[in-house]
């Protein structure tokens, strides 16, 4: 066994100096480097127009320098995101927001030809200097703690090297040196919770299959990440793969498995596409395959596209669709760690909870335990999206409240606006008010609240957000993507459904209330699987919560948020529209806004298809147009029955 | 309910075919074939799906009974342009709805369509995860953040220019 | 054998048959309606064959839940009797109800859950199903009339089994999910006897034989 373990060390050892020296040669050097983050979301605001710029600017002017590309940060409202460290400036690296095609060029010529660093683009130096500020002084910054999220955005997610380099795959080699029921055991001690949603103990969960007496067992990781709104899973595996690959080879070793499949959602197409160059490469280092770094040990992954359907990230459906069926869930028990994958004994992880593994073995689970509370120890990774100012991914510790996260961290609400709701945890989380932002980020607390962990989406709600209305989106989300096994699911939210959509439309009746909370009850008691059992939480918690909204709707047809497109129309105040602007006129799809006598603006309401863009058009300058609920009551403005001509 | 492949259409498939007989032929490598297929293909024609009983040794509509479960799999040519509306939480909130509605109403097709010449398809996404951008279409996999109604508009019209200047091109350069 | 008690009744079972097995073995009805005796798997989807067991929190399936020893079960609660009624009201609402035309008038499943849980056949709390008029005549021994199955799914599952390959499987997803007849690859035969068993087995008139 000693022998071995020297013969492993040896192994990693040699691969881990080869890469390190690889990255000593490339940030020890003088010459530019341009960090560019190329996960969707940057591709998506634009990053492969800028990484192009930037090629063609730096030959245009003959300069020679790196172009780095990284994943992502988690700054998705400041992408396209580059870093450019430029050691003979004397500068510390320096983070730019929001790089377009036309700073790029800018930064060629006047950074790396000329010296001058541009400081009005940039967003902050990465290290403290005495001359810029530091990036780390933001609290969107310094008030993370990012253990999974580590490496994101420092390395080139397409190799492997940079990963060794800053200290990867360190654990695998502890973790072959260590007894399997070693490894359950510090997962265990470690007090992980499953990422997926339920947050279930994985050291338990191993320790089940662990003790399955089975020849062929299975790993598999579960990136369907579904939730809409929610993409942290598709991030990580875009921009550091081999964090979660470790955590599975680790995984394997500790239950014995021999086969791992990642299942990730084939809507990702940039994410299969790392995911299955990160393998090959691990393949080629024998981090995979047979005997490990030559130890007694082999083990292998492959790649499963999943179809899109919702349903595949609950345990069950997702196993019938990698054998080929339906992905329907079935009835547990039996629970995978017993009868999974092709009857086989089966530890199905998300990403987040394997990315978490490597860690925990590296620093120990005590470590891991000082993070976070004492029943959900770690960090989570939020993706908080909608009304408010700073949206992307956020990795805290466990136990920081909604308000710290929602207004410190990421800015608060936009636009001058109030906080209404934030939604947790997606299609089976609930809606929570104000009242609970003080309420702390964990399994549990959120539980409590009647909201859940979820995946970790989150979107955030201003006061012009109707929760009628939020609450009929999810509904009829959750009603296509259920499976149709079973009568509640199946049958109970589309009757949910047609009742939110039928007060929505201001055809509410007051007994649907009642009707609302007993069927959501039932369908919740009465599901197969967890998708039904969750789906009704958004009616549930917004009945609970928001209730008179409801109550506006089916009484007054009125919507107070102003959202539900039956119940409002616009108008326009003649007091504040300037006689001389034309832009409603000219944006409107339907030419749905006429000029009246005197050439100001009035509405066609038969016209009108209430889609907001003269609203939009006109706030910045004149804020003239105007919502009302109930229809009736906005102000009329006679339509001239001539044209009225331009220049009268 | 399912659409025949053209000639050209059958070609391409038996091309596939040769393909997938040398690879996994298990049942557990159903929808990796299917999707082989798709991305070949673009749609699974009526053809595809007995090709694929005939491989796996199962019935025609066990495969197409496995395919219409997922989203992914599609039964219908798509557009020469497809468009895809998301309709995540984010975007629902900031919009999406009216976006979707847009792109209806200048298509006169609805959502999950094609138009009759085939030029564009319109489909709703869940999430395509750029929710900071709110609300986002897809447009032959580019993607475009912020739409509003005038942008949908605007859409079109660089459709338009773009194919104006690839045909006055053409005559340029045969004259 | 092991010892149980359904609604106060002292009941021996084989070991590893599950509760609603024993009970219907003792003559103790518990509605049901997806669930074939003999089957190894049962899909838990019809959401009727609910039962209180003492020490649970919740009701659980019967179709799902091994019989063990000096278990306490109750077949006939509140709790049990909403959550079945709930479930049927639920089928029905998705069920073209249109008895005087229907072959299975007077033989019908649901009309007898129906009446055992006395629910009406069409319940007040959903609005009425719109027929699709969807008929599927591709099949040559058997018609698959949409609007009146509730997707249970014997013929999917207990044919699979029976046979050990299906004859039907089911198709699209969700709400929009139908009932397809499966045909045999190329140069096999198609088993009259056995399709024919499955519509038999039909608890709605969903599936019809031909002529």
């Amino acid at each position: 066994m000693a022998q071995n373990n020297d013969r492993i060390n040896q192994a990693l050892q040699a691969l881990r100096e080869k890469a390190a020296g690889q990255w000593r040669e490339f940030t020890g050097s003088t010459i530019p480097r341009i960090h560019i983050g190329m996960a969707t979301c940057g591709l998506a605001a634009g990053a492969q127009e800028t990484r192009d710029a930037f090629e063609a600017q730096l030959k245009k002017d003959n300069i020679q320098a790196v172009i780095h590309p990284i994943g992502c940060h988690g700054h998705c409202y400041a992408e396209p995101l580059v870093i450019i460290d430029h050691p003979a400036s004397g500068l510390p690296p320096i983070m730019y927001q929001k790089v377009n095609e036309g700073k790029a060029v800018m930064l060629v010529k006047n950074f790396l030809k000329g010296n001058d660093p541009l400081l009005e683009h940039m967003y902050g130096a990465m290290e403290e200097s005495d001359t810029i500020p530091a990036v780390m002084l933001f609290p969107r910054f310094n008030m993370e703690k990012r253990v999974i999220m580590d490496k994101c955005g420092r390395i080139n997610p397409a190799d492997i090297n940079e990963y060794l380099a800053l200290g990867g795959y360190a654990a695998l080699g502890a973790a072959l040196s260590l007894a399997p029921e070693a490894i359950v055991e510090t997962v265990t001690a470690s007090g992980l919770r499953g990422r997926g949603g339920a947050g279930f103990p994985t050291g338990r969960k191993w320790q089940f299959a662990a003790q399955q007496n089975a020849a062929e067992k299975v790993v598999v990781c579960n990136a369907d990440e579904g939730d809409p709104g929610a993409y942290m899973d598709r991030t990580i595996l875009e921009s550091n793969p081999h964090q979660v690959i470790e955590g599975m080879i680790i995984c394997a070793r500790a239950i014995g498995a021999g086969r791992g499949v990642m299942y990730v959602r084939a809507e990702y197409p940039l994410a299969v596409k790392l995911v299955t160059r990160a393998l090959e490469q691990a393949r080629e280092l024998n981090l995979l395959g047979q005997n490990i770094l030559g130890s007694d040990f082999s083990f292998d992954i492959e790649v499963f596209q999943g179809s899109g359907a919702f349903v595949c990230g609950e345990e069950t459906a997702l196993i019938r669709s990698v054998e080929g069926y339906r992905g329907m869930p079935r009835h547990r028990p039996p629970f995978p760690v017993e009868h999974g994958l092709n009857g086989r004994p089966t530890v199905i992880n998300n990403v987040k909870t394997l990315a978490t593994i490597a860690p925990i073995i590296e620093n120990g689970a005590e470590w891991f335990r000082s993070i976070g509370t004492e029943k959900s120890p770690g960090t989570a990774i939020f993706s908080i999206v909608g009304h408010v100012l700073y949206p992307g991914l956020v990795e805290i510790p466990m136990g920081e409240t909604l308000r710290s996260l929602i207004f410190d961290i990421c800015g608060g609400i936009p636009d001058k606006r109030e906080f209404k709701a934030v939604q947790i945890g997606g299609p089976s989380g609930g809606c929570l008010p104000a009242s609970f932002l003080d309420t702390p980020i964990d399994f549990d607390s959120l539980t409590a609240a009647g909201a859940m962990m979820g995946s970790g989406g989150m979107v955030v709600m201003n006061d012009e957000t109707c929760m009628v209305n939020v609450a009929r989106y999810f509904l009829d989300f959750t009603q296509k993507e259920s499976c149709g096994k079973c009568t509640f699911c199946r049958i109970g939210t589309r009757h949910l459904l047609e009742i939110l959509d039928r007060i929505t439309k201001g055809q509410g009746k007051p007994e649907d209330l009642a009707r609302l909370e007993w069927l959501a009850a039932a369908v919740k008691q009465g599901s197969l699987c967890g998708l039904g059992k969750t789906a009704p939480n958004p009616v549930i918690t917004s009945l609970k919560y928001f209730r008179q909204e409801y109550e506006a709707h089916i009484n007054d047809g009125v919507c107070p948020a102003l959202m539900c497109r039956d119940l409002i129309a616009y108008y326009i105040d003649l007091d504040k529209c300037a006689r001389g602007c034309d832009a409603c006129v000219g944006c409107c799809p339907t030419e749905a806004i006429f000029t009246t006598a005197n050439r100001k603006k009035g509405i066609d309401q038969e016209k009108c298809i209430k889609c907001g863009e003269c609203r939009h058009v006109c706030i910045p300058l004149y804020n003239a147009v105007g919502k009302a609920s109930p229809p009736g009551t906005v102000p009329m403005i006679e339509k001239p029955k001539v044209p009225v001509k331009d220049n009268d | 309910m399912l659409t025949h492949a053209t000639v050209e259409e059958s070609q391409k498939l038996e091309a596939v075919r040769s393909r997938l007989m040398e690879g996994q032929r298990s049942r557990g490598s159903l929808i990796p074939i299917l999707q082989t297929i798709q991305k070949e293909m673009g749609y699974l024609p009526a053809e595809a799906l007995d090709l694929v009983a005939g491989l796996l040794n199962i019935s025609a509509g066990e495969v197409y009974g496995v395919a219409s479960f997922y989203n992914q799999f599609r039964f219908n040519p798509p557009g020469k342009h497809q468009i895809k509306v998301c309709l995540g939480t984010a975007c629902h909130v900031r919009g999406g709805d009216i976006i979707l509605e847009n792109f209806e109403r200048k298509l006169d097709i609805k959502e999950g369509h094609t138009t009759e010449d085939r030029e564009f398809s319109l489909e709703r996404v869940a999430c395509v995860g750029c929710c900071a951008l709110a609300p986002v279409v897809l447009m032959n996999e580019k993607t475009h953040g912020y739409m509003s109604p005038s942008k949908v508009e605007g859409l079109f019209t660089q459709l338009e220019i773009a194919k104006k200047k690839s045909e006055s091109n053409k005559t340029d350069g045969s004259e | 054998m092991i010892k149980l008690y359904i609604d106060n009744w002292e009941i021996h079972a084989t070991e590893g048959i599950s509760v609603l097995q024993a009970a219907l073995d003792s003559e103790i009805y518990i509605p049901n309606l997806c669930w074939v005796r003999e089957m190894t798997d049962p899909p838990a989807s019809c959401r009727l064959c609910f039962v209180e067991i003492a020490g649970r929190p919740a009701p659980v399936t019967a179709c799902t839940t091994i019989v063990e020893n000096d278990m306490e079960v109750h077949t006939d609660t509140e709790a049990v009797r909403e959550l079945q009624r709930t479930s049927l009201k639920l089928l029905l609402s998705a069920h073209h109800v249109d008895c005087g035309h229907c072959p299975a008038n007077k033989k019908c499943e649901l009309q007898n859950l129906a009446r055992f849980l006395k629910v009406k056949l069409k319940p007040a709390e959903f609005p009425t199903y719109q027929p699709t008029g969807l008929i599927d005549t591709s099949h040559p021994h058997l018609d698959y009339n949409r609007d009146r199955c509730v997707l249970c799914g014997r013929c999917v599952n207990a044919c699979r089994d029976k046979n050990g390959r299906p004859l039907f499987t089911f198709a699209g997803r969700g709400s929009e999910t139908i009932v397809t007849p499966l045909f045999p690859p190329a140069g096999q035969a198609l088993d009259k006897d056995a399709s024919l068993v499955c519509v038999d087995l039909c608890p709605t008139g969903a599936l019809t034989r031909k002529g």
